[in-house]
């Protein structure tokens, strides 16, 4: 899962960066308008983190834009003046949700796993597939009841995965939303990711999709 | 109308003036013109006095024995008919030899009484003036002279029941005043008119201000005259720079929110998930930091509303508006928001941002608490706007309503929010003249009642 969180308060966008970054996501950072309005238009964000006043375009502006060229990304923006105008302006700007600064980061990730879940159509906070379970609010990860250990990045691409079961997922997909921008990228470490995650599943439950991708399924 | 109100009010005190002219004007008019045409009268009345009299000396001869006698009788047809009101006499005066003799000859008007003249002696050529009884007790006028025929004083007297004068000047006098009634009747009225046209606009004044007040428009609407156009355009000024005032006050209180905020939620994340004494301390104090910040400003900014008059916010697209922005915010929880129709006309008689706070906080809340359902329902009640806000979640015991409604409290630290929400819709409602109820809803949990003044 791939998150975009733009703020221009540079220790608070580090520490929201930071916040969600060890919640098990791949963290983009924007700290003006025109960036985010660039990034968000051109990279595949799983949700973003939006604060609405924002240096050179404002945050209502910016994600206007986002939904009028048709980006339905889940969009949580962060607002400093408590009043429902500027929620109601935001929500009708095509906002997911929002939150008051000052926040408390276990609300901003719980709002945030919400939105994802709310957008892959996943009711409930724990993802399963077959005798594999994926709860997002701890990211733990359990065959028949026991824990598995997982490094970041398997996470992520389990994660992803999941949220996406039954469905085929392309190499290039996961490159795009497990690793931020300015990651070194190497679609050739995907499939070190598959093949260790494979090591540690139930044999069956990812299964390549020639020269298409991937897909999860249940085994049974 | 009172005394004290009466005195205060420009077309009493105008109509005042102008009925004490017109009734000082009319009343020396007829003291005037009354006393002119009596003097009139009386010049006349003496002036034909005096003709007769000369008349009388013209025609006065002595006969053979040397007695008084007219040579002609005079014209006048009254002088000859008994007690006509027009009587002549010649009373002999003491002379040589001769004792003094009234009435030697008389109009056969007097018939068989004598004109009892006061004694006197007007000097040859005067002419005399007096009042005196007549035949039948009315009072005459008279005027008597002097003249010697040959060695024979004679007093020559003429006289006329006054009657003949008071007559016409009295006849003069009721037409006079009945014509100056009417007049004054139709100058009063004429000033009444004057007084209620002339000062018809301010009664125009008092219904645009009183539309700005009742939020029905922003600034003074229509034509007035001159002399009041200008206090209109300075108001409409004055508005307004009111308007603008407050929307830069509330612009400076979101920034200086926007200013405050963002370095708490540095210091509130510095301190998040770090157990120390410090870090806790730091958290206390930035939410409570959150608390004032948010509290003082939802104050300011309903204070400075407030004070603006013309305010008016029609209901439905702020619901609607709500409605849409909660449907999204709690779209995990499968809610039914279920808002009755509200009429077009029914509207708010204040600012947009205040009712979107109050209407927002109550069914945030509402939303929060609500198992299933959220119903919101808007009526006018006796000019106040009355909306219902009911959830069917677990409602609260009603010990503690009270204290939800006041500062800070939560009922529930679990589910997010600030706690203030009640609070401040309480604060504002109140500012606006308004009340939030807190009761049992129909739908078994709490149904919370927000009053508000409505605008035409």
């Amino acid at each position: 899962m791939r998150i975009m969180v733009v703020e221009d308060e540079p220790m608070l966008a580090e520490h929201l960066a930071e916040g969600v970054r060890e919640a098990g996501y791949a963290v983009d950072v924007a700290h003006n308008g025109l960036d985010a309005h660039f990034m968000g238009d051109t990279e595949p964000f799983d949700a973003v983190v939006l604060d609405l006043g924002l240096p050179q375009m404002d945050g209502i502006t910016v994600l206007k834009k986002w939904r009028d060229a048709g980006r339905t990304m889940p969009v949580l923006i962060l607002t400093a003046r408590d009043n429902w105008h500027e929620k109601v302006a935001g929500i009708d700007a095509g906002a997911d949700d929002y939150l008051t600064k000052p926040f408390h980061m276990e609300e901003l990730l719980a709002r945030l796993r919400a939105l994802i879940r709310r957008a892959g159509g996943h009711a409930s906070a724990e993802l399963a597939c077959g005798p594999v379970t994926l709860d997002t609010r701890n990211n733990r990860v359990t065959v028949e009841g026991r824990a598995l250990t997982l490094t970041s990045h398997e996470y992520r691409v389990l994660a992803y995965l999941m949220h996406h079961a039954g469905e085929v997922v392309s190499r290039s997909d996961l490159v795009e939303h497990i690793y931020a921008q300015d990651f070194d990228r190497d679609s050739n470490t995907v499939e070190v990711f598959i093949g260790r995650l494979r090591k540690k599943l139930p044999p069956g439950l990812i299964e390549t999709v020639r020269g298409m991708g991937y897909r999860l399924v249940n085994p049974q | 109308m009172t005394l004290a109100t009466l005195r205060g009010s420009l077309r009493f005190r105008l109509l005042l003036g102008t009925l004490f002219w017109i009734a000082a004007t009319i009343l020396v008019a007829g003291w005037g013109l009354g006393n002119m045409f009596r003097q009139h009268v009386e010049l006349q009345f003496h002036a034909e006095l005096k003709t007769h009299l000369d008349q009388l000396t013209a025609q006065l001869v002595l006969d053979d024995q040397g007695q008084p006698m007219l040579a002609m009788p005079l014209s006048d047809p009254r002088l000859n008919k008994p007690f006509a009101g027009l009587y002549w006499q010649i009373d002999r005066l003491a002379g040589p030899g001769l004792p003094a003799s009234p009435a030697v000859m008389r109009s056969r008007s007097l018939w068989d009484q004598v004109l009892h003249v006061p004694a006197d002696a007007p000097a040859s050529g005067d002419i005399h003036q007096h009042r005196i009884a007549g035949p039948q007790g009315e009072m005459l006028g008279m005027i008597e002279r002097s003249v010697r025929i040959d060695v024979l004083p004679l007093r020559l007297i003429v006289a006329a029941d006054e009657g003949l004068m008071i007559e016409p000047v009295a006849r003069f006098n009721k037409e006079l005043w009945l014509a100056l009634g009417v007049l004054g009747l139709g100058l009063a009225l004429a000033a009444l008119v004057q007084v209620f046209v002339g000062l018809a606009p301010l009664q125009k004044l008092r219904a645009a201000l009183g539309r700005v007040h009742g939020g029905e428009s922003q600034r003074m609407e229509g034509v007035f005259p001159a002399e009041i156009m200008p206090l209109v355009e300075e108001f409409n000024t004055v508005l307004a720079r009111n308007a603008e005032v407050v929307e830069r006050a509330r612009t400076q209180a979101g920034n200086l929110a926007h200013a405050l905020k963002t370095p708490l939620s540095v210091l509130a994340n510095a301190a998040d998930g770090k157990d120390d004494a410090l870090a806790r301390l730091v958290a206390a104090q930035t939410e409570m930091a959150r608390r004032q910040v948010d509290y003082h400003l939802a104050r300011a900014q309903a204070a400075a509303a407030v004070r603006l008059p013309g305010a008016r916010t029609p209901l439905g697209p702020i619901v609607d508006g709500l409605v849409r922005a909660m449907r999204r915010i709690h779209a995990g929880r499968n809610l039914d928001l279920v808002v009755q129709p509200i009429p077009a006309t029914l509207a708010f008689r204040g600012e947009v941002q205040d009712l979107q706070e109050m209407l927002g906080n109550l069914l945030d809340n509402a939303c929060k608490w609500a198992s299933h359902r959220v119903e919101i329902d808007a009526v006018i009640e006796q000019d106040r706007l009355v909306i219902r806000v009911d959830d069917d979640g677990k409602g609260i015991a009603a010990a503690q309503r009270e204290a939800m409604l006041r500062r800070g409290v939560r009922a529930d630290q679990q589910v997010p929010g600030s706690g203030l929400g009640l609070a401040i819709v309480d604060d504002l409602a109140r500012m606006y003249g308004g009340l939030v109820v807190l009761a049992d809803s129909p739908l078994g949990g709490l149904r919370a009642v927000l009053t508000l003044p409505a605008a035409q």
